[in-house]
């Protein structure tokens, strides 16, 4: 870090610089008095604050047309992720057009680092980050999450649908 | 002798070796999927392509032999490309499996493509749909897709199996390997199918989907299946060993191994080992550390010197028999040292590849130092002797591998006569723990991937080997064993160990050298993407 | 003009059968070719410039010197395998005479020292196996075959063997493949079938045209026989005329005749108001010749091979102004594909290729660099394999693409025939 030394009067009176400050303050007070609606605070936790559906927060396991998980268990996001808070477990899927899937799907979401390496590194679209960041708990809570949890929990409404699916990708040829 | 000049490097083979031979006594690189030194040869994949001066269609060097003066040289663009394309004539119907296949990361495919490839694919039509994962057998499965029909399998079943099971079905690109019907890949060397295959069409039951390779560190040792000795690598990770692979040994194994060798990893792991000594007296049950177990011995065995005897088994390294049998001998005075043979039917039996009859992969060993103490106990006695009560205490060195002791339980009810049994070893036996009415010690053992020394096969071939890791880091190791009861301190001398002299870390033969890789470099840092 | 050699009684019916075969001519010569030394023969042949009639054109005489000079069995094999499209003449000559196929299969095997034969039929052809095994059942009643022939002391048994059905089975290690009972598929050369062939013995393996010919030669000797076709490609040959022309059909006429006067004289020329595009001159295999080539031509193996295509198997396809070539091309990749036998890779995967690209083109959906790509994959299939079916499937796309390549563009950008102006579909139903 560095620090400019600015020169000059203004900098050696501390009143100019205190008044400034108060000048700035009582502006916002009286624009805040004024028009609530240009006021930069929330009344949180009344209130919250909606981010963009491209905000990088809990991650969101997609699932395929029929339902079923996407996730091939390829490891990439595991062998991708620089926390090294995702475990998975493979097996073998009786469909032979899937043929590999997980049977758990762990992410300890206390030592992710939310960098999106997993997303970045998934080649079936089976891994995202959502937009769902406020997820607190009390001691006692579980924050290793499952399967379950990443595919299917309420707020998902069913499962969030991946781009890529097997049945189309088989169709095509690919 | 002709010599011939490989990309300007002057090379003597033998007579009638191939280009192919002097290519890889150059360690020139050179692609191919088909060729395997220890089969015949297909000249099918057209991938080892060359040219030779004053020929002017390029050759294959897997058949074609060298004569004298003969200058070889596959750098010319016209033979890069040719292999470019012909690479990409391999994949344009390979499905983009990789992140399912369990061959990523160590895939023939991907290797060579990265040192050869057209990094370009022009393929724009939909790929040729066949059969995936069929079972082929008990322990083995297929994907056609995946399959580049380089016939090492086909060639393997026929060779060196003699089974012939396999066959490529159809023609064309439908082509497809697949079994007569009714008929299953089951022989004893079938998982070999799986290591010579360049892809990943192949793949073991038991290793399928249990981990990615990039996760697994390898060691070379030497197989204790049985007491031919072959050169393997184990595989393993912090969650433990996950498969057995082997290692070329001309002497020895040459480029297989059999099925049963490739269990050996399973009695490594830890729930199938003790894990802490225990004593057990009266029904009740102590946990205790190894090393202060084995010194407490000491008193007893000082005290009750002609009521003490020892059972062998031929299940560990010659450094560690000697040190057991002197210090019993010179320390103690005792002669009461016994053998134990697991299968006295079949012990000389010999299948005319790999598989012996003879278990133990140190039996050659244990006899040599058996005789070197001039100790001859026969195993009447030691049955007599507990009948009789004139053996009480019994130092069983019991076996690492104990699903091919098929006498194990009645052996140990039979130790069990005595009065206190010391039970040295690292696969957990359970009937050990149900004995009531006999005091019984038990000193966890490592075992041999976790210990370094010296086997002698069936050949008399003296095999040294190293350590590859540690996973029972409480268990000691007979020579300490042996220390500890003699009633010294362990001095572990770690400077003692020396260099590996067991095989050098060659490098697989159909690596590709990843300095070679000229295009899309991706070196794998964690976190910096 | 024709000039009728092999097939000088063909249009008499009892040639068929042993009686007639005898009347005009037949065994005649057999006895004295027994009393002739099997070099001798051998030199004969080598003398008369036979080459080899299915395909290659290699001088049969030097081939049968190839055989190593011990004592071990030897076999000899009749390639009757007849699959190049386009070729019908090898059908015609064991259905008409299969006598003459037989005496001068004796003929060659007491050269090459040869106690046993077969008859590799394709597996399509029922009528002819029947014709040969009644043919053969004749021939050893009558004591040409079987043990002591003619009293000469040579031993010779023959059998007919019938293929299943696979085009490469015609290539000669391939047949010897499918003759031990293997998968049939070619064979890694060397060591090469004259040294080591079927069942690991030194084989000889002709086809039916070149072996009919010997009987010629020892009648009527090397220097005879040499005064047929041009210096280099001596003899006779037939060719199998087909496609649109007013005459198709077998004819044997002079190596060196021109390719013009084949299709006019003997085939009777164009069909009315058509005009010649292009000719297929020895089979599917060998590259087209457009209409100016053509008429250049003259049906030897060294004037062809300068106009780069090739005699092969003598089938003359001639293609009339109303063909579409890309369609053509469809077909023969259709047929390439579904014959590779699928042992290298270049093939198996580039037969595949090229047919997807061809259909994909006439399906509508291709792309300009396509027609580049048909190019660069068929550069890297020839030469790169065990046997030619690669180079055959190449040649053909090499000779097209580059030959026509107006009609692909237009096939390509307008998605339909520049000639018929239709559409792959309702060209096709």
């Amino acid at each position: 870090m560095s620090v400019v030394q600015k020169a000059g009067a203004a900098s050696k009176w501390y009143l100019p610089g205190i008044l400034t400050g108060l000048g700035i303050t009582f502006k916002h007070m009286i624009k805040n008095i004024v028009s609530k609606k240009q006021m930069v605070t929330l009344n949180y936790p009344e209130e919250k604050y909606e981010y963009s559906s491209r905000f990088k927060g809990n991650h969101i396991l997609t699932v395929k047309k029929d339902g079923n998980i996407r996730c091939t268990a390829c490891m990439l996001c595991a062998t991708n992720c620089p926390a090294e808070c995702i475990k998975i477990t493979a097996d073998e899927n009786p469909d032979p057009k899937v043929e590999k899937f997980p049977i758990s799907y762990e992410i300890d979401i206390l030592r992710c680092v939310f960098c999106g390496y997993c997303e970045d590194a998934c080649p079936v679209d089976a891994i995202r980050l959502g937009p769902e960041w406020q997820t607190p708990g009390l001691s006692g809570a579980n924050f290793t999450y499952d399967i379950n949890h990443l595919a299917y929990r309420p707020s998902l409404k069913g499962g969030i649908q991946s781009h890529v699916d097997d049945e189309e990708r088989h169709k095509e040829g690919i | 002798m002709p010599k011939c000049t490989i990309n300007g490097k002057e090379v003597e083979v033998k007579d009638g070796q191939t280009i192919m031979e002097a290519f890889y006594k150059t360690e020139e690189p050179i692609a191919h999927y088909c060729y395997h030194p220890g089969l015949s040869v297909a000249g099918v994949c057209r991938l080892c392509i060359c040219d030779i001066e004053g020929n002017p269609r390029p050759q294959i060097a897997c058949n074609t032999v060298v004569t004298e003066g003969m200058k070889v040289s596959n750098k010319s663009d016209k033979i890069k490309d040719g292999v470019k394309w012909v690479l990409d004539f391999h994949l344009i119907n390979h499905p983009l499996d990789c992140p399912v296949c369990d061959q990523a990361g160590e895939c023939g495919l991907q290797e060579q493509y990265m040192e050869f490839g057209k990094y370009d694919p022009e393929m724009a039509e939909h790929k040729v749909k066949k059969h995936k994962v069929v079972d082929l057998g008990p322990t083995v499965v297929l994907d056609s897709e995946r399959c580049v029909l380089c016939s090492r399998c086909v060639r393997f079943t026929d060779e060196v199996s003699k089974t012939s099971e396999l066959g490529i079905f159809n023609r064309g690109d439908r082509s497809e390997i697949g079994t007569v019907e009714g008929k299953k890949l089951d022989n004893k060397y079938s998982l070999n199918t799986v290591d010579i295959c360049p892809v990943g069409a192949l793949t073991s039951k038991d290793f399928r989907f249990r981990q990615r390779v990039w996760y697994l560190k390898d060691s070379e040792t030497v197989c204790n299946g049985c007491s031919t000795g072959c050169n393997v690598k184990v595989y393993f990770n912090k969650e433990g060993f996950f498969r057995v692979k082997p290692v070329y040994n001309e002497k020895v194994n040459g480029h297989w191994m059999c099925d049963e060798g490739r269990d050996i990893y399973k009695f490594l792991n830890k729930d199938a080992r003790f894990t802490t000594g225990i004593v057990r007296q009266k029904g009740e049950q102590t946990e205790m550390a190894p090393g202060a177990l084995a010194k407490e011995l000491h008193k007893e065995i000082k005290a009750k010197k002609d009521q003490v005897a020892l059972v062998l088994t031929g299940q560990y390294t010659v450094e560690e028999y000697d040190a057991m049998v002197s210090s019993m001998v010179k320390e103690f005075g005792i002669s009461k040292i016994y053998h134990w043979v697991n299968n006295k039917e079949s012990f000389d039996s010999f299948d005319g590849l790999l598989l012996r009859g003879d278990k133990n992969p140190n039996t050659k060993g244990l006899l040599q130092v058996l005789e070197k103490h001039q100790i001859k106990g026969v195993w009447g006695d030691l049955e007599a002797g507990l009948k009789n009560k004139s053996i009480k205490t019994l130092i069983v060195a019991g076996p690492e591998n104990k699903a091919v002791f098929d006498n194990l339980e009645t052996h140990v009810k039979l130790f069990a006569q005595a009065e206190h049994l010391v039970w040295l070893g690292s696969a957990k036996v359970d009937s050990l723990l149900n004995l009531n009415n006999v005091k019984v010690s038990i000193v966890p053992l490592k075992t041999f991937v976790e210990k370094e020394g010296t086997f002698i096969n069936a050949a008399g071939l003296e095999q040294k080997f190293k350590r590859a890791t540690t996973v029972v880091h409480e268990a000691l190791t007979l020579t300490e064993t042996a220390i500890l009861m003699s009633g010294k301190n362990l001095t572990v001398p770690m400077a003692q160990i020396e260099k590996p002299a067991f095989l050098e870390n060659k490098r697989r033969q159909d690596q590709v050298m990843l300095e070679n890789r000229k295009k899309n470099e991706f070196v794998f840092k964690r976190g910096s993407l | 003009m024709e000039t009728k050699l092999l097939t000088e009684f063909y249009h008499l019916d009892e040639f068929r059968f042993l009686d007639g075969y005898k009347k005009n001519g037949g065994y005649v010569n057999l006895e004295k070719a027994l009393k002739m030394q099997p070099q001798a023969i051998i030199d004969e042949v080598k003398a008369s410039g036979l080459r080899g009639r299915g395909g290659a054109g290699f001088s049969t005489g030097m081939k049968w010197s190839f055989l190593p000079k011990n004592n071990e069995p030897r076999y000899l094999v009749c390639n009757a395998d007849e699959g190049e499209p386009g070729t019908f003449k090898d059908r015609l000559m064991m259905e008409r005479a299969p006598h003459q196929l037989i005496e001068g299969m004796i003929m060659s095997a007491f050269a090459v020292g040869s106690k046993k034969s077969y008859i590799y039929v394709r597996g399509e052809y029922y009528y002819p196996v029947e014709v040969l095994e009644q043919a053969v059942q004749e021939a050893y009643k009558a004591g040409y075959l079987g043990k002591n022939i003619l009293g000469s002391g040579f031993d010779h048994d023959m059998d007919v063997y019938r293929g299943a059905g696979a085009y490469i089975c015609g290539e000669e290690t391939g047949l010897i493949s499918s003759l031990e009972g293997q998968k049939g598929q070619p064979k890694l050369k060397p060591p090469f079938p004259a040294v080591k062939g079927y069942l690991q013995k030194p084989t000889i393996v002709n086809n039916v045209e070149t072996l009919a010919a010997v009987k010629y030669i020892i009648r009527d000797g090397a220097a005879a026989y040499k005064k047929f076709g041009t210096e280099k490609s001596p003899g006779t040959k037939l060719f199998s005329l087909s496609g649109n022309v007013r005459k198709p059909g077998n004819y044997e006429v002079n190596l060196g005749y021109s390719l013009n006067d084949l299709i006019n004289n003997e085939g009777g020329g164009m069909k009315p108001g058509r005009k010649l595009k292009a000719v297929i001159p020895g089979g599917s295999s060998a590259p087209v010749l457009t209409a100016e080539e053509a008429s250049r031509a003259t049906m030897d193996y060294e004037c062809l091979a300068q106009m780069g295509t090739m005699l092969g198997s003598g089938a003359v396809i001639v293609i009339d102004d109303s063909q579409c070539m890309v369609d053509m091309l469809g077909v023969l990749m259709h047929f390439y594909h579904h014959e590779s036998c699928g042992q290298c890779t270049p093939c198996r995967e580039g037969t595949g290729w090229l047919n997807k690209i061809t259909h994909s083109i006439l399906e509508g959906k291709g792309r300009l660099q396509d027609i580049d790509l048909l190019v660069k994959v068929a550069d890297n299939m020839k030469g790169r394999t065990i046997c030619a079916l690669s180079d055959a499937a190449a040649l053909p796309v090499l000779s097209f693409v580059t030959k026509f390549r107006d009609e692909f563009e237009f096939y390509v950008r307008e998605g339909r025939s520049k000639v018929r102006g239709s559409f792959y579909a309702q060209m096709h139903h």
